[in-house]
């Protein structure tokens, strides 16, 4: 069964704090990931403000992070593997890592404002 | 003193820094020693002179007080207590992860609620019944926790759904994820505090507006979370013998009778006890054995020459201000300093001397923004409410972040936007849409976002950064709003504090976070000073005494420069009186070679 893992980047404190403006990339992801999981994909986040050891056991994470560091988050693995990286994946791109069918209303998700905050 | 009365097993002291908890906290615990209780003092003021008072070295053990049977003390130092709570989450992965990454997120854990959370998880073992407080009939707290951390810790939430089931979308659950104990005993704490007959809260506060207002506001926090036992204690009310003596001590005890007459309504029915400025320095046993009695007579006598300070005042600043034409003036420091009455002085001095200036201010009152409005010709004022704008943002956020959030994700997110740092961002943001002007005229403010929010912000605009570096490679000119913040010809932060222990250790502390986001604050403004208005009643004549220090204090180990304004028999109201106050200068009169001189750095 396929994996996904997203290091998200230290999404802070205060929702308050990073919400300048409320993300809605990531919002949009959240919703993304509900329907992912309820579709059986395996999918795991890890903050980087609360679950650093999570960053610091993975090697392949560890050097993304000593290349590009954190700005260049969130990173996401398929099985292990760099799959994405600077953004939020949508929901077709979902799919095609894993073996779920995307439906018709497939939203696109980051569409990349270029921040990477929440 | 009513708070005294069948005393319960644990008591706790709050009030905004420098209204004096910690010295009736003191008193409170010899009083209750020398009774033949068991005592044990837990102060957590960073300030800490209870080993001085008690002429014993404390800090963060159990220390017994020789010189009080019965009496044991104890220090937390919140920062510390921060420092080890980062460590325990950031630990394990230095030197796994690049620097950079690391001090990313300790910036996180740097925040006022990080130390609030870690000076809680410190007190914990405290209100559970464990050997280190068994022994002990009372314990005193001369600090209490803050609403919004006890909520937090009441969300089941908090502890389990969020960080097991990793849903990633953050809140103050960061702080959460380092507290050392189990979440039984965080449960048995709050327990405790909520219940009345082992808990009384005593809200400490001056006969000051500002004051009695935040203590209706923590009044009606913390008994909605069920510490419902809870006393008032009026401390430093200058007595009425006294207002006979000087007509600067006149309109004081006038200024704090009424205020007293006007207070809060939720305050009224609290059982209240007022505590008369006293005539000696509260250090040493003595000292704190007389703060809860009534001396019957005030009149001591001093010797010596009255007190005289000369200082530079506001004006000196302005001067400097106005030299650059134009620009973002953000006065900074905790409630009750009185920021909004120096911003609204400068800006009206600005404008008297014929330079375009916007106030803004977050005035809770209104009243002084309101009697500027088109007072003024080069002067335009608008007000923000901080109430209103951190309602509008909180549903805002609720509105398209919560969205998608289930109950209990949202009943956290709910209580993540009751946080402190909430309320400065949307205040920041409202303000910010009048920052713009700046480029072209003054714009003063009378708050400012700390340095860590703004680390917080800039990091969240690292986008933006990313576009400057390559743009500056490229030689085009750009600038983030934090690059506009730390260049001081565009933006001036002025500290603004009273001549006193605690609040001058708080501005120190507001100017070290600024630090850390490379903002160096342009000057200090020491407000509200007795010294500088060469008061003669023995009572103001001793406060003046102590304020020198302080005073000699900013001057030497913080300010850039300064200015110290001195306390006027008025409140500032209205555009004379604030030229008043940019007027006016410590001293006046004639050099007096007696006089204790501090002279300007400049």
């Amino acid at each position: 069964m396929t994996t996904i893992q997203i290091f998200d980047p230290a999404l802070c404190c205060s929702t308050g704090v990073c919400g300048v403006e409320a993300d809605q990339a990531l919002i949009t992801f959240a919703a993304d990931v509900d329907w992912a999981k309820q579709n059986g994909v395996q999918i795991e986040r890890f903050n980087l403000a609360q679950q650093p050891m999570a960053f610091a056991d993975s090697a392949t994470v560890t050097r993304f992070l000593e290349r590009s560091g954190q700005d260049a988050l969130p990173l996401i693995l398929v099985d292990g593997e760099i799959a994405l990286a600077g953004r939020y994946p949508n929901r077709a791109e979902l799919a095609r890592w894993t073996d779920v069918k995307a439906a018709s209303e497939t939203q696109s998700g980051g569409c990349c404002s270029g921040s990477s905050c929440c | 003193m009513n708070f005294l009365e069948n005393a319960p097993r644990f008591l706790f002291f709050t009030g905004k820094g420098g209204v004096g908890k910690t010295s009736i906290a003191c008193a409170t615990a010899v009083q209750l020693a020398e009774a033949g209780r068991r005592v044990l003092l837990v102060s957590t003021d960073p300030a800490s002179n209870v080993g001085q008072a008690f002429g014993v070295e404390i800090g963060d053990k159990v220390t017994a007080v020789p010189a009080v049977a019965g009496l044991s003390a104890l220090e937390i130092d919140p920062q510390a207590a921060a420092q080890s709570y980062r460590d325990r989450i950031v630990g394990p992965v230095r030197g796994k992860l690049p620097d950079a990454v690391i001090k990313g997120i300790e910036e996180q854990l740097s925040g006022a609620c990080t130390t609030e959370i870690a000076a809680f998880d410190e007190f914990t073992a405290l209100l559970t019944d464990t050997d280190i407080t068994s022994g002990f009939d009372h314990v005193i707290f001369d600090t209490a926790p803050t609403g919004h951390t006890i909520r937090l810790l009441q969300l089941p939430v908090a502890w389990s759904g969020f960080l097991e089931a990793g849903k990633g979308d953050a809140s103050c659950l960061g702080p959460l994820a380092g507290l050392a104990r189990q979440r039984a005993q965080y449960e048995a704490a709050v327990d405790a505090l909520a219940d009345g007959r082992r808990t009384r809260l005593i809200l400490v506060a001056r006969a000051q507006v500002s004051a009695l207002r935040e203590a209706a506001r923590t009044h009606g926090e913390l008994a909605a979370i069920g510490l419902t036992q809870q006393f008032l204690v009026i401390n430093g009310l200058l007595p009425k013998e006294e207002a006979a003596l000087d007509p600067l001590a006149h309109a004081l005890y006038a200024r704090e009778q009424a205020a007293l007459a006007a207070i809060p309504e939720p305050l009224r029915a609290l059982p209240r006890d007022d505590v008369a400025l006293k005539p000696f320095n509260l250090v040493g046993l003595d000292a704190l054995r007389h703060l809860l009695v009534d001396s019957a007579s005030q009149a001591e006598c001093f010797d010596g020459a009255p007190v005289e300070l000369r200082a530079p005042g506001l004006s000196a600043l302005v001067d400097g201000i106005a030299a650059d034409g134009h620009g973002l003036i953000m006065l900074m420091g905790k409630g009750g300093v009185g920021k909004t009455a120096l911003a609204a002085a400068v800006a009206v001095e600005l404008a008297r001397r014929g330079l375009p200036v916007h106030l803004t201010t977050s005035d809770p009152a209104a009243h002084l923004s309101e009697t500027l409005h088109g007072s003024l010709e080069h002067l335009t004022v608008s007000r923000i409410d901080p109430h209103a704008e951190t309602e509008r943002y909180r549903q805002e956020v609720l509105a398209t972040k919560g969205a998608s959030l289930d109950a209990q994700g949202r009943a956290l997110l709910e209580e993540d936007l009751r946080s402190p740092c909430t309320e400065e961002i949307a205040v920041f943001q409202a303000f910010s849409r009048v920052i713009r002007e700046a480029g072209e005229k003054f714009v003063v403010m009378d708050t400012a976002p700390t340095g860590h929010t703004l680390l917080l912000l800039d990091a969240t605009g690292a986008y933006h950064r990313e576009v400057a570096r390559m743009l500056d490679a490229k030689g085009a000119h750009y600038t983030t709003p934090m690059m506009q913040l730390q260049d001081d010809k565009r933006t001036k932060v002025l500290i603004v504090t009273l001549a006193e222990t605690t609040p001058v250790l708080e501005a120190a502390n507001l100017q070290a976070d600024l630090r850390r986001a490379g903002i160096e604050p342009w000057a200090w403004i020491v407000n509200n000073s007795v010294a500088a208005a060469r008061p003669h009643s023995p009572l103001l004549q001793q406060r003046a005494r102590n304020e020198l220090s302080e005073v000699e204090n900013v001057v030497a180990r913080h300010a850039r420069r300064y200015a110290v304004v001195p306390m006027l028999k008025e409140e500032p109201v209205g555009v004379e009186r604030l030229l008043e106050l940019v007027a006016a200068v410590s001293g006046g009169g004639d050099p007096d070679p007696a006089a204790i001189v501090i002279p300007s750095r400049r």
